[in-house]
């Protein structure tokens, strides 16, 4: 269990303001927000690099705010790894057990295990510097775990990374707290990150805690103007996904969405609502998503209007005034609702 | 046509430098060289040779135990009064030596300081010890400064990751920052040391230039240069360049070595 009370910082560059967080335990926490926001500073306040300058920092029920970092059991993974380039993978990662005087047998007992989990027990004679970005996020996730800490801490850890290594490292994550369920905060800028990972969501801006909730509630009801820009997901549904001859596709109720996808099964699909176009017949298109829909509400946020419509399930869209005009659009009108297939995220 | 003339213009600059150096540093180990064998036989020069072996060594031993922890505080901490700090330690970088040796002398040779440390054995003035401290004065400032720049290229969340991995900060230190910071102290160390051997202006005000007691190969240089006896003072000087070549070409190769990923991005 990780507690923050009113944690205040003060960086010059960065602030935390108010900080007050409760993470259960088993718990996957992901902090959401903009970078440059003081993310990674709540982090190095958890984890003992920084003293607050106000409040507490609470571990398991202890009161670590005064301890030294090496005092706490936390196991931090960087954005860039931050792995000792002096020494091999191995000695890397079995650093905290040797500075535990960790007895030969068992020792070599946890590298294997963790290096097994990992997928990186071919590099363990290597040096940092000759690992891809994967390896060396792996080896240092390794390194943290290894310790077996109370709280994991990760910063960042799949923006560097490229598109493909971060869906699989992603998924792994998801795999691994699966099995070890060590509380975890994870930091990212990627919305698409805490909507596969988070158990809960904490949403960041200008060094406050703006909302904490489910995905779906963040998502869904986002409590202020910042949050609902940010993360912009109108849309997120609950389905089962079908394989129909190597075409995926998702029920929802009585629509069935086109998808791009390797889960099966119950799944949650989700896209943003300024990805759907109205459209006032039948389009021929790339887009593989045209559904009959008609205009429950249209409701004004801000410059634009947000158009509600009824397709059988509730979708929310994003246009502008001028579209509205051009096109008559007013509540009780049939349109079609056209969104691309590689617009839905499915998590 | 104007590029050519450009270029032109680069290699005559290039070639006077170069010749300018090269036939200043080619003539005096030709002629030293010739007289070397005979001048390394004779008693003063290799009594030289020794005392600069034993100081240069002795006062770069005593700088590195003050350089990396100096240089790893003022890097790494934040105190009071830090940048201040800093900036006096420098001082000495930019004084001439002379003006060095003079301070050096008010303190141990005038003030009770000195004195009482003089009474329990300490004798700095016109003594072996006096050259000592003056190299340790002129160097030291040189080895924190290479040191300084070389800690505050190693990313500190390495030192924080190990931490969280369970090190003290004395174990941070010495199992990561030590390591990564190894080529910059070799490379510090070298220079340190050439730069000692050849101190001259401090150390004369300090120790003086008695043959055979203060007689380093600086001093040596400038004694048998001042009663003309050319071949002796050439013999040193070959010493001497043969001794800063052959660092410089440690340096080099020390100095180019960086390790990319202790690096802060």
């Amino acid at each position: 269990m990780i507690r923050l009370c009113n944690i205040y910082k003060n960086l010059g560059d960065f602030q935390l303001k108010n900080i007050n967080l409760n993470i259960e335990d088993n718990e996957y926490f992901v902090i959401l927000g903009p970078t440059g926001t003081g993310k990674t500073v709540i982090l190095e306040v958890i984890a003992g690099m920084y003293k607050p300058d106000q409040g507490e920092v609470w571990l398991n029920d202890r009161n670590v705010t005064t301890e030294y970092p090496e005092s706490r059991h936390i196991g931090f993974v960087y954005q860039d790894y931050m792995l000792f380039p002096h020494l091999t993978v191995q000695e890397n990662i079995i650093f905290a057990l040797k500075l535990k005087h960790t007895a030969t047998t068992v020792m070599k007992q946890k590298l294997e295990q963790i290096t097994t989990l990992l997928h990186i027990g071919k590099l363990l004679k290597r040096y940092p510097a000759t690992l891809s970005g994967g390896e060396q996020q792996r080896v240092s996730l390794a390194r943290a775990l290894v310790a077996e800490p109370e709280v994991l801490l990760l910063d960042e850890p799949l923006s560097a990374l490229d598109p493909h290594t971060k869906e699989v490292f992603q998924q792994e994550l998801k795999n691994i707290h699966g099995q070890i369920k060590t509380t975890t905060i994870h930091i990212t800028h990627d919305f698409n990150e805490a909507l596969v990972l988070a158990d809960r969501v904490g949403v960041m801006f200008n060094g406050e805690i703006v909302q904490v909730g489910s995905p779906e509630e963040v998502f869904q009801k986002p409590r202020s103007q910042f949050v609902a820009e940010f993360v912009g997901m109108d849309n997120i549904f609950s389905g089962d996904l079908i394989d129909e001859d190597g075409v995926k596709y998702v029920h929802i109720g009585p629509v069935r969405i086109h998808v791009v996808s390797n889960l099966i099964g119950r799944v949650r699909v989700a896209f943003r609502s300024e990805d759907i176009i109205i459209a006032e017949d039948k389009l021929f298109s790339s887009a593989q998503n045209t559904l009959p829909a008609r205009i429950a509400e249209i409701i004004p946020r801000g410059p634009v209007f947000k158009v509600v419509l009824d397709a059988g399930i509730s979708l929310v869209a994003l246009i502008t005034r001028q579209a509205i005009d051009k096109m008559n659009l007013e509540p009780g009108k049939n349109v079609w609702a056209v969104f691309k297939t590689t617009a839905v995220h499915v998590f | 046509m104007k590029n050519r003339l450009f270029h032109a213009l680069l290699v005559l600059f290039i070639l006077i430098l170069f010749g300018f150096v090269f036939s200043a540093l080619a003539n005096i180990v030709w002629k030293g060289l010739a007289g070397m064998a005979q001048s390394i036989a004779s008693k003063e020069i290799q009594f030289a040779i020794r005392l600069s072996l034993f100081t240069s060594f002795t006062s770069t031993l005593i700088c590195i135990v003050f350089a990396i922890p100096v240089a790893y505080g003022l890097e790494r901490f934040s105190f009071p009064g830090r940048k201040l700090v800093g900036v006096i330690l420098d001082i000495p970088l930019s004084l001439p030596p002379l003006v060095c040796g003079v301070a050096l002398l008010l303190l141990f040779g005038t003030t009770t300081f000195g004195r009482a440390l003089a009474e329990h054995g300490l004798r700095f003035i016109f003594s072996v010890n006096g050259i000592i401290l003056a190299q340790f004065f002129i160097i030291t400032p040189y080895m924190v400064r290479v040191l300084k720049s070389t800690i505050s290229d190693i990313n500190p969340r390495l030192e924080f990751v190990a931490r969280t991995l369970g090190c003290t900060q004395w174990q941070a230190f010495y199992k990561i920052t030590l390591p990564l910071a190894k080529n910059g102290i070799i490379a510090g160390l070298v220079i340190s040391w050439a730069r000692a051997i050849g101190e001259f202006g401090c150390a004369l005000m300090v120790a003086g230039a008695t043959r055979m007691v203060t007689e380093t190969l600086p001093v040596a240089l400038f004694l048998n240069m001042s009663i003309g006896n050319l071949e002796m003072a050439m013999a040193s000087a070959t010493c001497l360049i043969i001794i800063s070549l052959i660092s410089l070409f440690i340096f080099e190769i020390v100095g180019g070595k960086h390790s990319p990923a202790s690096r802060m991005s």
